[in-house]
């Protein structure tokens, strides 16, 4: 019987209309918030969003169905991204800097974390996430929100392991504070 | 229980968390936090930054989905309509289906003429004073290798030059 990556990658090679409406559906919430995460803003997310399901189809093929869809879908998602951002410089992701890259809201307007947070403790982390490197909140969705593994994550970046698990540790050392002191 | 002590322990947890430990260390982890308060505490509030990370709802655009639908039927459709004529899969299985059929046709037709050539052969050497063991040898070597061989050829060729797709 098919597994869905194997159906997933049928349809892409095939170019199948309803494959991808489906991927759409499943994917284009979880895309949205792995940009932003990228990025630090909404704004122009959408364009992206755009672009990044056009090279989806136009590369389909050379997904084989023989792992998971989530890493192949995310390194083309980030490939475009970065490849945004160099045109429009809001932040430098492609160059790994574990130091620089931090994102820069739009002056006066509040950020998306502000704006996203629907619970208390989101509200307390949407600060200190804004000013955190991309590469570490990246770091962090990939592994909490999207349930990725550190080999696949690691594919998706382009680093090794060693260096995804070290972001990690200082994603969450950075806003582990926030709540010290609090839990027994 | 010295700090250093504790710290290992909290770099287990992050490790844990990350997914990159050990199943003999997150036992030997699991045995310490029945016991230890600050890693206890440690392991609560990483769990409420994970717990905080999923309290985020970033709005998606409701006619989002309308327009990347929009930008893709063009370029899906035509060609899948290519592909529902000349189908890449269909075309490969059909390739290989005709590859061998192809190939156990030439075979045959080199075995059945090779027979029909050395009756002929048989037939002709007689006045010519060849004998039998000379005729088979005859019609090995000039039909039977040539033709077996042309047979395999053909399974090795590309397939468009075989003129089967």
């Amino acid at each position: 019987m098919e597994s869905d990556p194997q159906r997933i990658a049928r349809g892409l090679r095939q170019r199948d209309i309803v494959v991808l409406e489906a991927l759409v559906e499943q994917y284009q919430y979880r895309l949205v918030r792995y940009l932003v995460s990228l990025l630090g803003r909404r704004d122009g997310v959408d364009d992206i969003v755009q672009e990044i399901w056009l090279r989806v189809l136009e590369r389909g093929g050379s997904y084989d169905g023989r792992s998971r869809f989530e890493p192949w879908f995310f390194r083309v998602a980030r490939n475009i991204a970065v490849d945004a951002m160099r045109k429009r410089p809001m932040l430098s992701l492609d160059s790994n800097d574990e130091e620089g890259g931090r994102s820069s809201p739009v002056s006066g307007e509040p950020s998306p974390y502000t704006l996203a947070a629907r619970t208390q403790d989101a509200e307390r982390l949407a600060h200190s996430l804004q000013s955190l490197e991309p590469v570490y909140r990246e770091a962090l969705v990939l592994r909490f929100q999207e349930d990725l593994s550190l080999q696949e994550i690691s594919v998706i970046v382009a680093a090794p392991v060693s260096t995804v698990a070290s972001r990690i540790y200082r994603g969450l050392a950075t806003l582990r504070p926030q709540f010290e002191g609090e839990t027994a | 229980m010295n700090i250093d002590h504790h710290k290992s322990f909290q770099r287990m947890i992050d490790e844990s968390l990350a997914g990159a430990i050990s199943a003999e260390r997150e036992q030997s982890l699991r045995e310490h936090l029945y016991t230890c308060a600050p890693c206890k505490e440690y392991l609560g509030a990483s769990n409420r930054v994970i717990a905080g990370l999923g309290g985020f709802s970033f709005e998606v655009n409701p006619t989002l989905n309308a327009r990347v639908l929009a930008a893709l039927r063009p370029q899906a459709e035509p060609t899948r309509k290519i592909l529902e004529h000349h189908p890449g899969t269909r075309r490969q299985h059909n390739l290989q289906f005709r590859k061998w059929v192809a190939l156990a046709v030439a075979l045959s037709m080199s075995v059945i003429g090779s027979e029909l050539v050395y009756q002929v052969a048989k037939h002709l050497g007689v006045p010519m004073h060849f004998d039998t063991a000379q005729v088979q040898a005859a019609v090995l070597v000039f039909w039977l290798l040539p033709s077996f061989c042309s047979a395999l050829c053909l399974l090795a060729a590309p397939g468009v030059k075989r003129g089967i797709v």
